[in-house]
This record gives structure tokens, C-alpha cells and sequence, in this order.
């Protein structure tokens, strides 16, 4: 293989490590925000987010991948038998654990006073939250957010332990084709990975400070 | 009587834990009090149908939480408030309901930051009062037009000056039309030269009737507007009366200290 037809090769890969991306970020944003609310307002249960925080963040990815594929794969087929469900569900999670931490300190950043203010004119704690706070907090945690969604780019290249046709895949697949090319096929998926984290993760930056700055955060 | 509007009853608030522990710094025992403060001590306090009142005194005297507690922003230790007939200080009462039914202003007014002047306003009437998306547009509008910040509605709090911002503040909490509004030191955190187009805000408000608490130190607004002044000090009501006792003779030795303070001050301005 040429580089170009390397280069094309690797890029048929590129659909399924977005979508893991897109769907695990997602996924982290629905498990993320509720903890980390449930953290700040709900002291007597926090230590349960605490325990999911700990747990996930400290198990590398590896094992948390083999874990649900071949581990819970065993005993529940559906749906943990798919690899791509596993590696959009393994990485959600964990980036859940991440991100509640992203939206803890962005609470601290809008304050207190917004929730006053919200209960003030007939609002309930979890409408004021939902009404006033989640808005304010994704503004203040578009930096954080956007290099988790780097980081998730990034954590998908492990998924080729379970075998999904993503980017790493497809470039260990080159590397096994003789006489072996050891070092194209990482050099250009390198590459690919810079074109998909750093544009995004640095608009997003760019965007959240302009926002911020609008709004007075 | 009907026309009460809000009423406290023997209100009490206090911050901090009593308790006594024993702490050991290096090789020395001792006995650590924490500190309790009680803001607000056996209060009570009626507040009729159209009614204009003025609560003064000291900083740190806890007019402030007494003004949270009316309207259960802060929970009372002990003591009820009525609104209307309804206790709120009773359990499972709808709280939220209720604050539906007072405005409160804040001295920091605590615009929300991600919404226009329309979008602060418009919150309450769409998500409280749930009104159609035409009506609670109306009379947004009309409470903008109210305190005159129409050239404000698209604005976000940020680009908006400090008496434009407490002005969108007394919008939201009149656009409802609550039966009462709590306004807490709404011109303390200005500047000078903006207090003035608060006041007359305020002032257009009492003409119109609207039953008012507030805390504040603006005694020539007090004197024109106020049927009664309340000195408030160390958590408790010190000394009522109409504005001509305060400022010829107050009874009392705690206000009238108070009020040569805060007249001398006003006329070295």
C-alpha cells in the first residue's frame, strides 16, 4: 500500500471513532450534569457520586473495556456483545465521572445567588437548576468541555482492543499487512487524530470565552 | 381583617451551631465556642393592603435576613408568617407558590446573567404564571415600560449600567403583579449618581399603591414616601413610628444615635 491508499484506508475508520466520540460525549453530558447538581444540592447522597467519580476515574480504560465486552459480554449477549455499543458505553461513563467534575467547579463559578434568585419568584430548587444554572454552567465549562472531548477522541484509539473497525484498527490492520510497515500508518493516524481534536476543542475555547465575556460570567 | 396582606409573628433566626468543643492547640487544651448569631429576635410585623413601610438601621443588624425570612427565603427558626391567610412557615406548605406571590429585590440584584432584560422578566409569567408566550411577552414589555428601561430589552445584564440592572430587578419582581414586594437595600451597591433614577422607580411605585417593605437608608425617599419606619437593631425592632418622629425626636437613645449618624453624613454629601 501507498500512503495515499493508506491514507484512505485509515480515514474509513474515521466515521466510527466521531461517532464513539460524539455518542460517549453525549452520553457524559446526560450522566454528568444530574451528578454533578446532585453533588453540590443533595449533601446526604454526594458520597454516592463521589464513589462513581473514584471508581471510574481510577480504572484505566483497558480495563473497563475488556471488562464490559468480554466480562458482562458473557453473561448478557445484548448488548454487550457489540463493540460499538461497549466502547460508546464505556467511554460515557467514564466521561460522565469527568465531566461532573468539569460542571462541579462551573456551579461554584455561577454561584449560589442565581438559585436565590431563581426561588425568589416562585421557581422550585430542580426548575431554577434546570432554568437558570445548567444554561450558565455549559457557558462557564466550554474550556473544560472541550478538552474532554479531546480526550475522547483520543481514549477511543483504545477501543481496537474489542476489535471495532475504528482509526487505531485500521492502522494496526496496515502495519500487519507484509513486509509490515511500522511507521506510516502511525504517523498519518496521528495526524488524523490532531485534525480532529485540536479544531473543535480550540473553536470552543474561542466561542466559550466570547460568550462569557458577553454574559459577564 | 382582609385587608392584611403579610404578617410576622414572633420571626426567629439565628446562624451557627451552639457548641462547645475542646480543641487542642499544640500541647494546650481549650473550650472552642462557635459563634452564634441571632439575626432576627422575636419579630412580628403587620403589613396592610397598600402599605409603605421602611425598615433602617445598623449594618449586620439583620434587617436583611428578617426581609429573607418574610419571604422564606430564609426559614425561620421559630415564629410564623402569614400570607394573606396562608401560614407559610406551617410544614408542606408550597413554598415556591407563595414566593410566586412576593417580589423581592435584591441589594446585589442577581439578574440572570444568560437572559436579556425581556428574558428575566418574561421567566416568571412563562414558567410560573405558565401565560400564553404572546402575553407573558405584554407584559414583560409593560414592566419594562413600568421602570422605564425599554431601551434596555434586549440587553444582558452585563451591558447594562447598575440602576438599569435594579430596574430590570423591580420589573421581574412587579411583572407578576405580587401581592407584595420586599425590596432589600435596592440602592446601596450603586453608584451615587444612579440611586436617583432607582428612587424615582420606587417613588412611581408608591404612587401607584403598591404595598412595599424596604430596607434602606434613603432617608429624604423615606420621608416622602414611608407611613412608617421601623429601627431595626441587634435582631430586633427597636422603635416605630412616621417618618416626622424619626427625624424631629425618636424616642428612643439607640435611634436617635443612629439618626444624627445618618443625617450628618447625608448633608456632608
Amino acid at each position: 500500500m501507498d500512503v495515499w491508499q493508506q491514507l484512505i484506508f485509515l480515514l474509513g475508520g474515521v466515521p466510527v471513532t466521531l461517532s464513539i466520540s460524539i455518542i460517549s460525549f453525549i452520553l457524559g453530558v446526560a450522566v454528568g450534569l444530574p451528578l454533578a447538581f446532585i453533588r453540590t444540592y443533595e449533601k446526604e447522597i454526594g458520597f454516592v457520586v463521589d464513589a462513581y467519580e473514584k471508581i471510574l476515574r481510577g480504572i484505566p480504560e483497558i480495563v473497563l473495556l475488556l471488562l464490559f465486552y468480554f466480562g458482562l459480554g458473557a453473561y448478557f449477549p445484548i448488548p454487550f456483545n457489540s463493540a460499538f455499543f461497549v466502547a460508546a458505553f464505556v467511554l460515557g461513563l467514564r466521561s460522565g465521572a469527568n465531566q461532573s467534575q468539569i460542571y462541579r467547579g462551573a456551579i461554584h463559578g455561577v454561584g449560589d445567588e442565581q438559585i436565590i434568585a431563581a426561588t425568589s419568584i416562585g421557581l422550585s430548587k430542580w426548575r431554577a437548576i434546570w432554568h437558570i444554572m445548567v444554561p450558565q454552567v455549559m457557558n462557564f465549562s466550554t474550556a473544560g468541555l472541550g478538552s474532554e472531548y479531546a480526550l475522547l477522541i483520543k481514549d477511543s484509539a483504545y477501543v481496537y482492543v474489542i476489535g471495532l473497525a475504528e482509526l487505531m484498527t485500521k492502522a494496526i490492520q496496515i502495519k500487519s499487512i507484509p513486509p509490515g510497515d511500522v511507521v506510516t500508518p502511525f504517523v498519518l493516524s496521528a495526524a488524523i487524530y490532531i485534525a480532529l481534536t485540536f479544531p473543535l476543542a480550540s473553536w470552543l475555547d474561542r466561542w466559550g470565552n466570547k460568550r462569557k465575556k458577553k454574559l459577564g460570567l | 381583617m382582609t385587608d392584611l396582606v403579610m404578617e410576622a409573628k414572633h420571626v426567629y433566626k439565628k446562624f451557627g451551631k451552639e457548641s462547645t468543643k475542646t480543641k487542642k492547640i499544640g500541647t494546650q487544651t481549650c473550650l472552642a465556642t462557635e459563634q452564634v448569631v441571632e439575626a432576627v429576635k422575636d419579630v412580628s410585623m403587620q403589613i396592610r393592603k397598600g402599605d409603605i413601610k421602611l425598615i433602617f438601621g445598623p449594618s449586620g443588624s439583620g434587617k436583611s435576613t428578617f426581609l429573607r425570612c418574610m419571604a422564606m427565603l430564609e426559614i425561620p427558626d421559630k415564629g410564623e408568617i402569614y400570607l394573606r391567610d396562608e401560614c407559610l412557615t406551617r410544614p408542606g406548605v408550597d413554598l415556591n407558590k407563595a414566593r410566586a406571590r412576593i417580589g423581592f429585590v435584591f441589594q446585589h440584584i442577581y439578574l440572570f446573567r444568560h437572559l436579556t432584560a425581556l428574558g428575566n422578566v418574561e421567566l416568571a409569567l412563562r414558567q410560573v404564571l405558565k401565560l400564553p408566550k404572546e402575553e407573558a411577552y405584554k407584559r414583560a414589555l409593560a414592566a419594562l415600560a413600568d421602570v422605564k428601561v425599554t431601551d434596555c430589552v434586549n440587553k444582558y445584564p452585563s451591558q447594562m449600567s447598575g440602576g438599569q440592572a435594579q430596574r430590570v430587578g423591580i420589573a421581574r419582581a412587579i411583572a407578576r403583579d405580587p401581592d407584595i414586594i420586599l425590596l432589600d437595600e435596592p440602592t446601596s451597591a450603586l453608584d451615587p449618581e444612579l440611586t436617583g433614577e432607582v428612587i424615582d422607580t420606587l417613588r412611581d411605585l408608591a404612587k401607584q399603591g403598591t404595598t412595599m417593605l424596604i430596607v434602606s437608608h434613603e432617608m429624604p425617599f423615606a420621608r416622602e414616601v414611608a407611613e412608617e419606619m421601623i429601627f431595626y437593631d441587634e435582631g430586633t425592632v427597636v422603635e416605630t413610628g412616621p417618618p416626622p418622629l424619626f427625624f424631629n425626636a425618636p424616642n428612643t437613645d439607640r435611634a436617635k444615635k443612629f439618626m444624627t449618624r445618618i443625617i450628618n453624613r447625608t448633608t456632608r454629601e
